[in-house]
């Protein structure tokens, strides 16, 4: 049974994982799936990262853009989000941007345990709420958040924060998020890894962290870059035999190297599986790359397969 | 200078590189390396995986060196860095009383802040190296450097400690009054502790007045504290600390690469080489595509294995494409390059084997080690 990503309903999808293991392919492909199945998007990233490379955008910053019908795109630095959220408060321009250049102003910020990362997730509820002549402005934003060390104290900057703010505005603001995050019905955090050993034991201790000590709607794993199947029952013997006969053609050498790397691969998945008790969704490994053409839309019909079978 | 004489002559070897690249796998087997060359040899990690943890048989955080089960020879340690233990042991060392220690460590920010605060997580991987230099009897410390962000975070981290225990900003943290132009004057000060006063009433956190607290128990320490950054400064831009970059043929790390070696300009630390870890074999990647398939092979395996062999033609053309790069980035030559393997090594045949690519015509049984112990 293919695994189930349902992705036809919720309004926030968190994409993130291990460094290097194609968060921002898994983003945008998730982006294209929901816009090919009508749905306004507004994909983010959180940092300057690649997502808009693979989704063809051009750069920018908080103020979302257009890149396609039905798609858009921001780009949220934690800093931006600061000086926003600081400028809203002091309305004074010269004393904030005063304020803001200040280390100790950085230290402050840095010391708030989870005010960059509220910043951002608030800007995500504002994107949420946005609505425009009586409608919703998007109807799901997806999210290429940091990697996991990152992404950690972004999802669980409601319950860190909240423990030193109840009251006043941020107190409520703080309630609305936690809220809106910990929804199954809205939220869908989605962790992505790739058939290798480090990366699937983090994905395993994020999915501890995020689905057990969070409650966060965590949803089947995501496999990336699974290498591909390209021998049948029996070449493998034959290769072997080719290999002790001498033989040094570059094809067998390839062969072999595919071979060795799909073991891997398979091993990881079942790892993966039995630590979570969900098989993952896996995709494909892209030999040209993610941002050749075509990469992006091979991982959005794996993907939509896994939507439509929700 | 080639990684041999790295080994035999420096006294620390910084392995630093983005994430996921194989750094602490490539610390390992430098390692190994050295202590075959016969240096008494630590090596410092931050967290390897399973296989390789067990290999090298340190079992949990304990903040002290273990011996490890080489065969063959060669005298290495092993040792997992344990960056709170070490922030809390500074502190409790520096601090001139215990009631004084106490009440830094006590503090309820100071959780947060040692692992925030300006880098401390890798200044704190920085400390732990000083102290075995100091103390540790070893003729070399091989250092796997911390996961961060940007890999710079580690070799910055004195600098901005220190630029963080400048007076200044910890004055104004004390008396947030300090930022204004005119600081003394009644007026000034009254406007931003009443600015301050709304902010913490909006947030609803009573932060200004507990980073206060927290910055007047700490200070008492500062005088020590920027002491010992200095030192640690001093030992890695000296001649006998040597930083090895470690990297993949990856798109994703060509920018970072670039910032890494911008930030190693800044602060004055030169890269003395690079490894590349996983590059396709040659063989795959260079020269003529062959015509036909080897012989004896029938027809639609034949088609599969030229299908399997343009795909890794494939890859390795994307792998040529970011070499070149990276390498221009880095600014520093190729010391050794590592191939693609099909499972990350898990034992010590297997750190054996790196070696053997790390350092391939060497000879591992007969080098005298030299230079002095550190």
């Amino acid at each position: 049974m293919p695994a189930r990503l349902p992705l036809t309903s919720q309004r926030l999808v968190v994409v993130t994982g291990k460094g290097g293991v194609g968060k921002s392919s898994v983003a945008a492909a998730l982006a294209r799936v929901a816009v090919s199945a009508n749905r306004r998007v507004l994909a983010v990233e959180v940092g300057r990262g690649r997502l808009g490379t693979l989704l063809g955008a051009a750069p920018g910053g908080l103020e979302p853009r257009s890149v396609s019908p039905g798609l858009a795109m921001a780009t949220v630095e934690p800093e931006d989000a600061l000086a926003d959220f600081v400028h809203g408060v002091l309305r004074l321009r010269m004393l904030s941007r005063r304020l803001l250049q200040s280390t100790s102003f950085q230290v402050l910020a840095a010391a708030a345990p989870g005010l960059p990362e509220f910043l951002v997730l608030q800007k995500l509820q504002a994107w949420l709420d946005a609505r425009r002549l009586g409608r919703r402005v998007y109807d799901l934003i997806v999210v290429d958040a940091p990697a996991s060390g990152h992404s950690l104290p972004l999802l669980a900057a409601p319950s860190t924060l909240g423990a030193l703010a109840h009251l006043g505005p941020v107190g409520d603001m703080l309630r609305t998020v936690g809220a809106t995050l910990a929804d199954p019905a809205t939220t869908l955090v989605c962790l992505v890894s790739t058939p290798e050993e480090l990366a699937v034991r983090e994905t395993i201790e994020l999915h501890r962290e995020l689905a057990r000590r969070l409650g966060l709607p965590v949803g089947p794993p995501i496999m990336n870059a699974v290498p591909p199947r390209r021998f049948v029952r029996g070449d493998e013997e034959q290769i072997a035999r080719l290999e002790a006969s001498g033989e040094r053609h570059p094809w067998v050498t390839a062969a072999r190297l595919l071979l060795e790397r799909r073991r891997e691969a398979a091993a990881q998945v079942q790892a993966l599986r039995r630590a979570l008790g969900a098989a993952p969704v896996r995709l494909p490994l892209l030999y040209a790359g993610p941002e050749a053409e075509g990469g992006i839309d091979a991982l959005a019909r794996t993907l939509a397969y896994a939507a439509l079978a929700a | 200078m080639t990684l041999p004489e790295l080994l035999d002559s420096r006294r620390v070897v910084l392995c630093v590189g983005s994430g996921g690249v194989g750094k602490t796998t490539t610390a390992a087997a430098l390692a190994v390396a050295a202590a075959r060359r016969g240096r008494h040899t630590v090596v410092l990690t931050v967290d390897p995986a399973r296989r390789l943890r067990d290999a090298l048989a340190i079992g949990e955080l304990d903040g002290c060196p273990r011996r490890v089960p080489l065969q063959g020879g060669g005298r290495l340690d092993a040792m997992l860095l344990d960056v709170k233990r070490t922030f809390d042991e500074l502190v409790a060392g520096l601090a001139s009383t215990p009631e004084q220690a106490r009440r830094v460590l006590d503090n309820r920010l100071y959780q947060n802040l040692s692992g925030t605060l300006a880098g401390s997580a890798e200044y704190m991987a920085v400390e732990s190296v000083l102290r075995l230099s100091e103390t540790g009897g070893y003729d070399l410390l091989v250092v796997d450097t911390p996961p961060a962000r940007h890999a710079v975070d580690f070799l910055d981290a004195p600098r901005r400690l220190l630029a963080l225990l400048d007076s200044r900003a910890f004055s104004i943290l004390k008396d947030p009054t300090s930022i204004l132009p005119g600081a003394g004057s009644r007026i000034a000060q009254l406007v931003l502790s009443g600015v301050l006063r709304g902010l913490e009433r909006f947030t609803g956190i009573g932060l200004v007045r507990e980073i206060g607290d927290f910055v007047r128990a700490i200070e008492d320490l500062t005088g020590a504290l920027r002491a010992r950054v200095a030192q640690v400064h001093a030992l890695l831009a000296s001649e006998a600390t040597a930083l090895v970059l470690v990297t993949a043929p990856e798109a994703r790390l060509v920018g970072e690469t670039e910032e890494l070696a911008r930030a190693l300009a800044a602060v004055h630390l030169r890269t003395h080489g690079v490894v590349v870890n996983r590059v396709l074999p040659r063989a795959l990647s260079g020269g003529a595509a062959p015509s036909s398939p080897p012989a004896g092979v029938s027809r639609p395996l034949a088609a599969r294995l030229a299908r399997a062999f343009a795909d890794v033609r494939q890859l390795a053309a994307r792998q040529d494409a970011t070499l070149e790069p990276l390498l221009r980035t880095a600014g520093a030559p190729v010391l050794a390059e590592v191939p693609l393997l099909a499972t990350p090594p898990g034992s010590l045949a297997d750190l054996d084997t790196l070696v053997g690519h790390l350092l391939p015509e060497a000879d591992t049984s007969a080098a005298p080690a030299r230079g002095g112990r550190v």
